[in-house]
């Protein structure tokens, strides 16, 4: 279905990014118009997802009205939908907290921009339908986060956001070859097209796909992987998230990874697990999501600073993510995409407490810091929520994303299953660690010299508002599971089964026999034939 | 014409290889110049037929153009890397004011010394 407001979610980021700029030293209007864009994409993709959930739609717009292989195709449909809002409302949730927890001296720096001009690459790559679009996206949401890395120059920061910086870059020029490969092969980069193609090929009696379409499949994987931190490629992520101010990491670990996953999601599923080397890439997958998991969740347990631990967990969690994509059912896509959401909630969640009780201790070391829950009884109930929904204890929303995915992998990789059993038990390890260090030990850091029982301090007002909505959105994502899972179950079948995706971005009927469309297709050539409508016009022109 | 292209492009990858084990930063990111051009070469070698027979109905290669011969070059992958020169040429840019900012505060650009200054944070 048609519907050209959906370029809002891109363009509202866009220009309110711009109007920051303009607005550079008026601190108040820039976060009035910041907060104003973030609200308005949330409830703007939280409306459109309620058609989508009661109609099935996919809302698609052609961009220039050129049709849809040979223009751009922006696609809102389950998957892309659910991240958009998703990540609308971390960014909301950072945003705020940023306020009262970034550096007044970072602030000015561009940050507001910065944010914004993030949401929109972020944004773009989940609607894009289109894969050298996709890169073009990936590049303006790298642009923005190497330089919110680089906020205020600081030494460390410096030395730190090279390894980000320069691992990308790689992986980009690798991403431009292969998608100069896919063109090189298929004759076309819109993914719809792609999936089309893939599906007519790889039918029975199909000719199969050329030969280099693995080694193609293989460089996305890689791309992907290492945009998603998956196992082997995923050792720039805890430095990188380690040096930056709180409320940027936080966005970046709900984030920036699943924007990796999201396009192995999409990518994989649709077009490029169909080459020849199908079962050896769900081999890769299924190996990596192992490895992702578990080493993931030891690096959290062994680490005593909880930046660290949170950074490390990203990783783990990711495995989950990819145990889910490895299975390619569409019930464990499913699982797979609501997982991705409710991990984005709360590990921003996570991360933004992490900043308050940083507040506290004056440090992130565990070993230095304690007596939190006497301190602040608030920061202890939303820290304790977001963790026990990170490690999934029932009825919060960690459980469910969980459930669904091992429940799903026991046919296939029961050994996989078991790992995601053990590495929750780790998870559980570990989040109680910060939990007995920071809040149950006796006090020590820097709040000791506050009489307890003090107000809070008024200057992070804002840091317990943003905390607070994104906890109240992990716990809607576990007492209101059925709904997102509505949307998710959706989704998961119309990956495995593009028919749906296809004909409504191709805009033409998928299940008609080939050859009526391609009478159609000469019947619609015939009439926009351009050199005939030339030829018309010089005869018009000359007398 | 692509064999000519293919051996560019795999010497070009050699020597941005060699430059990005360097262990001067100015050498890495030339390295990574290079790697773009690398990458942009083997679009152009792109805008041929594609391999699969055109599929039915939507063949973007066959795209008219208005005025031309029979048989124009396919436009497409000039396009994709015209984008990608603007966006390489972007990060560079901030690749570079990046390698500037660390030279004038760390006094080196040394990898190696850079590594060790940052060591342990008490």
């Amino acid at each position: 279905m048609t519907n050209h407001w959906i370029i809002l979610f891109i363009i509202v980021p866009q220009v309110t990014g711009i109007l920051s700029v303009l607005l550079m030293n008026k601190i108040r209007a820039q976060r009035f118009i910041g907060t104003l864009s973030f609200v308005f994409n949330t409830v703007f993709s939280i409306y459109l997802l309620l058609e989508v959930r009661a109609h099935g739609t996919i809302f698609v717009s052609q961009m220039s009205d050129w049709p849809a292989p040979f223009g751009i195709s922006i696609v809102f449909d389950g998957l892309s939908g659910l991240l958009v809002a998703a990540s609308s409302m971390v960014a909301l949730g950072c945003y705020i907290h940023s306020f009262s927890l970034m550096h007044p001296m970072t602030q000015r720096r561009y940050f507001h921009p910065l944010i914004q001009l993030l949401m929109f690459g972020v944004n773009l790559s989940f609607l894009t339908g289109d894969l050298f679009n996709l890169f073009v996206s990936f590049e303006i949401m790298l642009m923005a986060s190497y330089a919110m890395l680089t906020l205020g120059a600081e030494r460390r920061q410096l030395t730190q956001a090279y390894k980000y910086i320069l691992l990308n870059l790689i992986a980009s020029t690798v991403f431009v070859i292969a998608a100069g490969l896919v063109y090189g092969l298929m004759g076309t980069l819109n993914m719809a097209d792609l999936a089309r193609i893939v599906a007519e090929k790889t039918a029975p009696g199909g000719e199969g796909l050329p030969a280099g379409f693995t080694a193609v499949s293989v460089m996305m994987l890689l791309v992907f992987g290492l945009k998603g931190a998956i196992f082997p490629l995923w050792f720039w992520l805890p430095d990188t998230y380690y040096t930056c101010p709180i409320s940027i990491a936080a966005m970046f670990s709900g984030m920036l990874t699943k924007v990796g996953v999201y396009a192995l999601a999409r990518t994989f599923p649709l077009i490029f697990a169909h080459g020849a080397g199908h079962s050896m890439i769900m081999v890769i997958f299924a190996i990596s999501a192992a490895f992702t998991m578990f080493l993931g969740v030891l690096g959290a347990v062994s680490n005593h600073e909880v930046r660290r631990i949170l950074a490390i967990h990203v990783i783990s969690q990711v495995g989950y993510m990819v145990f889910g994509i490895a299975l390619m059912t569409p019930i464990a896509l499913a699982g797979c995409l609501f997982y991705m959401i409710q991990h984005m909630v709360v590990k921003s969640a996570l991360f933004l407490c992490c900043g308050i009780m940083e507040r506290y201790a004056g440090t992130d070391d565990l070993y230095k810091m304690g007596g939190l829950l006497k301190r602040d009884r608030l920061l202890a109930v939303l820290f304790f929520v977001a963790a026990m929904s990170l490690v999934g204890l029932p009825p919060l929303s960690g459980f469910f994303g969980k459930l669904v995915i091992i429940q799903e992998g026991w046919h296939i990789h029961w050994w996989l299953s078991v790992l995601g059993l053990a590495t929750g038990a780790l998870t559980l390890l570990s989040m109680l660690k910060i939990w007995s260090y920071g809040f149950w030990n006796p006090p020590k850091g820097q709040h000791v010299v506050v009489p307890t029982g003090a107000p809070r301090p008024r200057m992070l007002k804002s840091g317990y508002f943003g905390v607070t909505l994104l906890v109240l959105t992990a716990l809607f994502l576990g007492f209101g599971a059925q709904p997102v899972y509505d949307i998710a179950f959706q989704a998961g079948e119309q990956l495995t089964n593009p028919r749906a995706y296809i004909s409504a971005v191709l805009q033409y009927d998928i299940d008609a026999p080939p050859h009526e469309q391609l009478a159609a297709a000469e019947h619609d050539a015939e009439v926009v034939d351009p050199m005939a409508v030339v030829a018309d016009e010089r005869e018009e022109a000359t007398p | 014409m692509t064999l000519i292209l293919a051996v560019c492009v795999a010497v070009i990858l050699a020597v941005c290889i060699y430059l990005m084990l360097g262990r001067e930063l100015k050498e890495v990111a030339m390295g990574v110049f290079l790697l773009s051009h690398a990458a942009h070469l083997s679009i152009i070698a792109m805008s041929r037929s594609p391999v699969l027979s055109g599929a039915e109905g939507h063949d973007l290669k066959s795209a008219p153009i208005l005025g031309m011969g029979s048989q124009p070059v396919d436009a497409l992958p000039q396009a994709l890397i015209l984008t990608s020169i603007v966006i390489s040429f972007a990060v560079m840019g901030f690749l570079l004011t990046l390698i500037v900012l660390t030279g004038r505060r760390a006094t080196t650009l040394n990898v190696d010394d850079l590594a060790k200054e940052q060591l342990p944070t008490p």
